[in-house]
């Protein structure tokens, strides 16, 4: 085994730990928003988000830092179409996922005070939880981020 | 410097599929897995809702994603090694086809474990799907860094 399949081996554990993290996160967040559920059920689920997280972060940086060793290794250019366009949705998908979180992290304190003061059933929780941008920004993060693998393979104009 | 193996057009959406289906494979295995370790404790409150949320996940969402990514492991390698399949590829038939046996075991287990609160399948399911995890990433060393090749 030489250095580039090594590189290679280290970018596709990065996008596993990535795109598996989005997955987690997005299933965690997709059961707690598709029925009403009580907030002590929304806290334990959003507490549980927390594992995704370290696996994102992991991802995004094994991504981008062995994907450019590689571009240099394999003699790709910087500056090639497909390559911009995979840092441009990679920055994109990093930057909407860090606004997804804090909205997330709230939400997750939110229902652990509702669940401490009686565990009803809140109209502002409903609301955070189904508000319209905000699941915009946090499923088009992911979808991105699969975008991104798409260009990996097809590598367009290369 | 090395230069990166151009691969015909045909072989792109048979391996985005498959690669699709691994990565889908390994979020809904660590989700389950997640789910079913924190619903292992049998005093803890939720604790069969989170069992029933591992197996519904592994049913709908984890089995789909593991027809994806087997489907098109045989599309892309019929593709790619029409004849004779190099060693690499043959570590990710035992990870899958093992891995459905792992899944049924799993689903089976994760099943009963959410009918009853003091059982001992709840503490089997957790750690089942994480020996899959590792499977997984042995499989995705094979495929991506190629030993023997």
């Amino acid at each position: 085994m030489n250095l580039y399949d090594w590189l290679l081996f280290f970018h596709v554990t990065g996008a596993f730990f990535l795109l598996g993290g989005i997955v987690i996160a997005g299933i965690l967040n997709f059961v707690a928003i598709a029925k009403d559920r009580r907030p002590s059920q929304v806290a334990s689920l959003y507490g549980l988000i927390r594992f995704a997280v370290p696996l994102i972060g992991a991802g995004l940086l094994l991504t981008l830092a062995i994907g450019l060793w590689l571009v240099n290794e394999a003699d790709y250019g910087f500056g090639e179409a497909w390559i911009v366009t995979a840092i441009v949705l990679w920055v994109l998908a990093g930057s909407l996922g860090s606004i997804d979180g804090k909205y997330q992290r709230q939400t997750g304190e939110l229902a652990q005070r509702l669940a401490a003061e009686g565990d009803a059933p809140s109209p502002e929780l409903r609301a955070r939880l189904r508000n319209p941008l905000a699941l915009a920004i946090s499923y088009g993060s992911g979808l991105m981020a699969f975008a991104v693998l798409g260009i990996m393979i097809w590598k367009p104009g290369a | 410097m090395t230069l990166a193996l151009v691969r015909p057009d045909s072989w792109n959406l048979p391996l985005f599929l498959h690669v699709l289906g691994a990565t889908l494979t390994f979020g809904a295995t660590a989700t389950v897995a997640i789910l079913a370790f924190a619903g292992r404790p049998a005093e803890s409150e939720p604790a069969l809702w989170l069992r029933g949320l591992a197996f519904k996940i592994g049913l709908f969402v984890l089995v789909p994603a593991w027809i994806l990514l087997r489907v098109a492991a045989g599309w892309v390698d019929s593709k790619e090694f029409p004849h004779h399949e190099p060693g690499w590829v043959g570590v990710g038939y035992p990870v899958t086809e093992g891995g459905l046996l792992l899944i049924i075991v799993m689903l089976i287990l994760g099943r009963l474990s959410a009918r009853k609160r003091e059982t001992r399948t709840a503490a089997v399911v957790p750690w089942l799907a994480t020996i899959y995890l590792v499977a997984l990433g042995i499989a995705w060393f094979a495929m991506s860094a190629k030993p023997g090749a």
